[in-house]
């Protein structure tokens, strides 16, 4: 049982689904999950030295954590209630449309 | 024995939770993922982390139990039962190299550093900081949503 393994499938499912989902939601569970790999290694290895350090990392890890969640959350509040859907694809065709409107 | 159960559940947890369609269901497979590596980390004897992960994710898990379904677009299919089985099956072969291979090397030196004078002691200082920061972005996202709710004036 390797827990390094672990947190690398954990950062490459992390990164596939932050390059294919365009849903914002799904992009925010992305970054968790990419966050939780992170802290996961830091506790597994230092918990297998015995030190109490890794799970003060975790401590810091998880308010840096907490406050990319917040901003993401702040943006998927505003681009919803601006462009009425959180699909990334859908938002990029709206503004180019709302560029080019303003061009004419 | 209970390491590799809970590894295996940790994976195919994650793989449901980015590929299930319905928003709902999605953060019900997140919400095992958090509970999964909490059970890692008491398995391990890192009961701090496990406690601080629980109540993290149970926070988080809130704000988007409320704004998932809110704010995510309605899924114009349901996921159908063969898919779910296929993610489930995937997570179970996506855990077997963390079960069966290994690139660790020696463990290092074993230190006996506490929990409480790792963080007190050892970065104090980074604990602070960190508020700081935290306070920081909390204000910026407060202005934010301030500006956009007055138009920018």
């Amino acid at each position: 049982m390797d827990f390094v393994i672990l947190s690398l499938v954990m950062l490459t499912i992390g990164i596939y689904g932050l390059l294919t989902n365009r849903q914002l939601l799904k992009v925010f569970i992305s970054i968790e999950l990419i966050a939780t790999a992170a802290t996961l290694n830091f506790v597994m290895l230092a918990s297998s030295t015995g030190q109490g350090l890794g799970q003060a990392f975790l401590i810091l890890a998880f308010s840096t954590d907490t406050a990319v969640s917040g901003v993401v959350l702040a943006l998927l509040v505003i681009v919803t209630k601006k462009y009425g859907t959180s699909n990334i694809n859908e938002i990029l065709k709206m503004q180019e449309k709302r560029e080019s409107e303003a061009e004419q | 024995m209970i390491l590799e159960v809970l590894s295996i559940g940790l994976i195919v947890s994650a793989c449901l939770a980015l590929f299930l369609d319905e928003a709902v269901y999605s953060v019900a497979a997140l919400a095992g993922t958090f509970l999964f590596t909490a059970l890692l980390y008491v398995v391990n004897g890192a009961v701090y982390a496990a406690i601080f992960q629980f109540a993290v994710g149970v926070g988080t898990l809130a704000i988007l139990f409320l704004s998932g379904e809110m704010l995510s677009d309605k899924p114009t299919k349901k996921t159908s039962p063969k898919k779910t089985v296929a993610l489930i099956g995937a997570g179970v072969v996506l855990s077997l190299p963390a079960i069966f291979l290994s690139v660790s090397g020696s463990t290092g030196v074993y230190s006996d550093t506490s929990f409480g004078n790792a963080l007190w002691n050892l970065s104090g200082v980074d604990v602070i900081l960190q508020a700081l920061v935290i306070l920081t972005v909390a204000l910026g996202i407060a202005i934010i949503l301030y500006e956009r709710r007055n138009g920018g004036k």
